[in-house]
C-alpha cells in the first residue's frame, strides 16, 4: 500500500496501524483540515476532499457532543454495504488530531479500536511538543493544505 | 443480570488452565459477553480472535470445505479455541495444557445457544 | 523379524563378533526403524568384514533410511568396487542418480540391474517410472532441463509416504502463498494445490498477528474442522505446512499427520532428499 506523509514523525505509527489493522485507505489530518499523512489514495484532489470532509464532520459531532453531554464525541463508526469507516480524535499534548480510516471485511471495528489505541499511544509520544509547530491558521489554510499535498504526491 | 451465555461461559472458565471465554460478534470483533481471569485483555482477545476464526471459516468455504467448526490454535505460551454460528463465535482461551478434547466437546454443545 | 530372534541373533554375535550375525541382526534393526543401532551394528560388522560387499550393501540401505544419501552412494561405488555386477548396488545407485535428475545414468544403471536380476518386479516398474519421468520433462522441455522437471515431479509426492492412499492431502506453501510440495488432486485428476494455498495461507498471517499481540509465543499449529474436512497448519521453513483430511479421520490423527509431514519437509528442504 502507497502511505506518504507531510511529516515524518507520523510515518512510524501510521504504518504499523494500517499493516496491524488492515486498513484500506484513509487519511490523518489537523482538526483545521492540514493533511499530515494518507494511504491508499491515488488523487490528491481525493485527499483533499476526504480531509475537508473528515474535519467538517469532526466539528459537527464535536458539537453536537458539547450540546447533547457537555464533552465532544470522539469517534464515528459508520457501517456500509462494503466498507465502514472509523474516524476518531488522536489525543497529542497540543491539538489533537483526527484519524479517518475506511476499512473492508478484511477488517473489523474490534481490530480498528484495539490497533488504533495502540496507534495513539505512538503518536502521543512522538507529536512535537505544542511551541515546536505553528498551528496552521484558518487564513492559510488552503495553502497549507496544497503544500502538504504537494509534498505527498511528490509536487513540491 | 444473566444472558443466555452467562451459564456456559460460567462453565468453561472453571476448567484448569482457562483463562477467559467470551461470546464475539464474528464481524464486528467485538465482546457480546466474556468471563475473564484478572488482567486478562478481553477487548484484544475478542477482536484477533474472531478475526481468526472468520478467516479461518471463510477460507474453508473458499476452498470447498463448507462451514467451518471448531478451531484450535496452540502457540508456546497458550490456546485460543473458537467455535461459530449466526456471526456469534464463542472463545476460550488457556494455557497450553489446558485438555483440549472436553472444552472443544462443552463449545460445540454450547453452539445450540447460538441459533 | 520377532523379538526373540533378534535377541538370539545378538547373543550370537556377543558371543562371537567376528561372525556375519551383523548382516540379519542390522538388516532387523532397520525394518524396525532402529536406524541408529543398526548403522553401528553394521558399521561394526563392516569394519570386520571389510571385502564383504553384503555388508556395505547393508550399510548403504540404512544411510538412505537415515536421510544420508551421499554416504549411501560411496558405499554401494565400494559394493560395486568389490563385486561388479552386484545388483543390488546397481538398483540403489540408479536410484539415488534418479533423484539426482540423472536420467541416463540411471537408466544405465537400472537397466544392468534388470539384467542381472530378471524377476525383479521392483527394478521393472522403477524403469517404467524412469522413462515416463523422461517424457515428461521432454513434453516440459523447460529451459532450465530436465534436472528441474525431476524435481517438480518429486516435490509433488514429498507426502505420498506419509499419506499412503487414502484421500488426505499435505502441501508446503510458501509465504507468498505458493505451493512449494505436495499436491492436492481432486476425484478427476486434477491438481488444485496451488488454489488451496492461496485460500488458506492467510489464516497464518492472521495466526501470527494474534499471537504476536496476545503474548502467547510462536504459534505451533492450527487445527481446525470444516463440514467436509479437517485442516490442520503448521510453521514449515518460511512457510506452512496445511494438511487436509476427511472430515471422519480423528482430530487426533490428523494433528500426527501434520507433525509428520512437518518432518518429512524439514528434512527434505535441508537436504534435498
Amino acid at each position: 500500500m502507497r502511505l506518504t506523509v507531510a511529516a515524518s514523525w507520523v510515518e512510524g505509527p501510521l504504518r504499523q496501524l494500517v499493516a496491524d489493522a488492515r486498513l484500506e485507505l484513509g487519511v490523518l489530518l489537523h482538526p483545521s483540515g492540514q493533511v499530515l499523512g494518507q494511504f491508499g489514495f491515488a488523487r490528491s484532489v481525493d485527499v483533499m476532499t476526504a480531509c475537508a470532509l473528515a474535519a467538517a464532520t469532526h466539528a459537527s459531532s464535536a458539537e453536537l457532543g458539547r450540546m447533547l453531554e457537555g464533552q465532544p464525541f470522539t469517534g464515528v463508526h459508520y457501517v456500509g454495504a462494503t466498507r465502514q469507516f472509523w474516524r476518531a480524535t488522536v489525543p497529542t499534548t497540543s491539538t489533537p488530531l483526527i484519524l479517518f480510516a475506511v476499512f473492508d471485511e478484511e477488517s473489523s471495528l474490534g481490530l480498528v479500536q484495539l490497533f488504533f489505541r495502540q496507534f495513539c499511544e505512538a503518536v502521543a509520544a512522538l507529536a512535537p511538543a505544542a511551541d515546536a509547530e505553528p498551528a496552521a491558521l484558518a487564513e492559510n489554510f488552503e495553502s497549507e493544505l496544497n503544500r502538504n499535498l504537494a509534498v505527498m504526491f511528490g509536487r513540491a | 443480570m444473566t444472558s443466555p451465555f452467562t451459564a456456559v461461559l460460567g462453565s468453561l472458565i472453571r476448567h484448569r488452565g482457562v483463562s477467559g471465554c467470551l461470546v464475539v460478534g464474528e464481524r464486528d470483533g467485538m465482546i457480546v459477553e466474556a468471563n475473564l481471569q484478572i488482567g486478562v485483555k478481553g477487548d484484544a482477545i475478542a477482536a484477533l480472535s474472531a478475526s481468526l476464526y472468520r478467516k479461518a471459516r471463510r477460507s474453508a468455504l473458499a476452498a470447498g470445505f463448507g462451514e467451518a467448526g471448531f478451531f484450535e490454535l496452540t502457540a508456546d505460551g497458550g490456546r485460543v479455541c473458537a467455535v461459530g454460528r449466526n456471526e456469534l463465535v464463542l472463545v476460550v482461551i488457556g494455557e497450553p495444557g489446558v485438555n483440549v478434547g472436553i472444552i472443544r466437546v462443552e463449545m460445540l454443545r454450547a453452539l445450540e445457544l447460538f441459533q | 523379524m520377532a523379538t526373540d530372534e533378534v535377541r538370539a541373533i545378538s547373543d550370537q554375535l556377543a558371543a562371537d563378533p567376528s561372525s556375519i550375525a551383523f548382516l540379519p541382526l542390522g538388516e532387523a534393526l532397520r525394518r524396525r526403524g532402529q536406524l541408529d543401532v543398526a548403522w553401528k551394528v553394521a558399521q561394526r560388522g563392516a569394519e570386520r568384514h571389510p571385502q564383504r560387499p553384503d555388508a556395505h550393501d547393508l550399510l548403504a540401505r540404512i544411510a538412505i533410511d537415515r536421510g544420508e544419501p551421499s554416504r549411501a552412494q560411496s558405499e554401494w561405488e565400494a559394493v560395486l568396487r568389490l563385486a561388479p555386477g552386484h545388483a543390488a548396488a546397481q538398483k540403489g545407485l540408479g536410484f539415488l542418480r534418479f533423484q539426482q535428475g540423472d536420467f541416463a545414468g540411471a537408466a544405465e544403471l537400472l537397466g544392468a540391474a534388470l539384467l542381472a536380476d530378471p524377476d525383479d518386479q521392483s527394478l521393472a516398474a522403477a524403469l517404467g517410472t524412469l522413462r515416463a519421468a523422461v517424457d515428461e520433462s521432454a513434453v516440459a522441455a523447460a529451459p532450465p532441463g530436465a534436472s528441474d522437471a525431476h524435481a517438480v515431479t518429486d516435490a509433488r509426492a514429498l507426502f505420498d509416504e506419509i499419506l499412503g492412499d487414502q484421500p488426505q492431502t499435505a502441501l508446503l506453501i510458501d509465504r507468498d502463498g505458493y505451493v512449494v510440495a505436495g499436491q492436492y488432486r481432486t476425484a478427476d485428476g486434477r491438481d488444485l494445490g496451488a488454489d488451496l494455498a492461496a485460500q488458506l495461507s492467510g489464516v497464518s498471517d492472521e495466526a501470527e498477528r494474534a499471537v504476536e499481540y496476545l503474548k502467547l509465543g510462536a504459534w505451533k499449529q492450527i487445527v481446525f474442522e470444516s463440514e467436509a474436512a479437517s485442516l490442520a497448519m503448521a510453521p514449515s521453513g518460511e512457510g506452512v505446512l496445511l494438511v487436509a483430511t476427511p472430515r471422519s479421520v480423528p482430530l487426533g490423527f490428523v494433528r500426527r499427520l501434520l507433525e509428520r509431514s512437518v518432518a518429512r519437509a524439514q528434512r527434505w528442504l535441508e537436504t534435498g532428499t
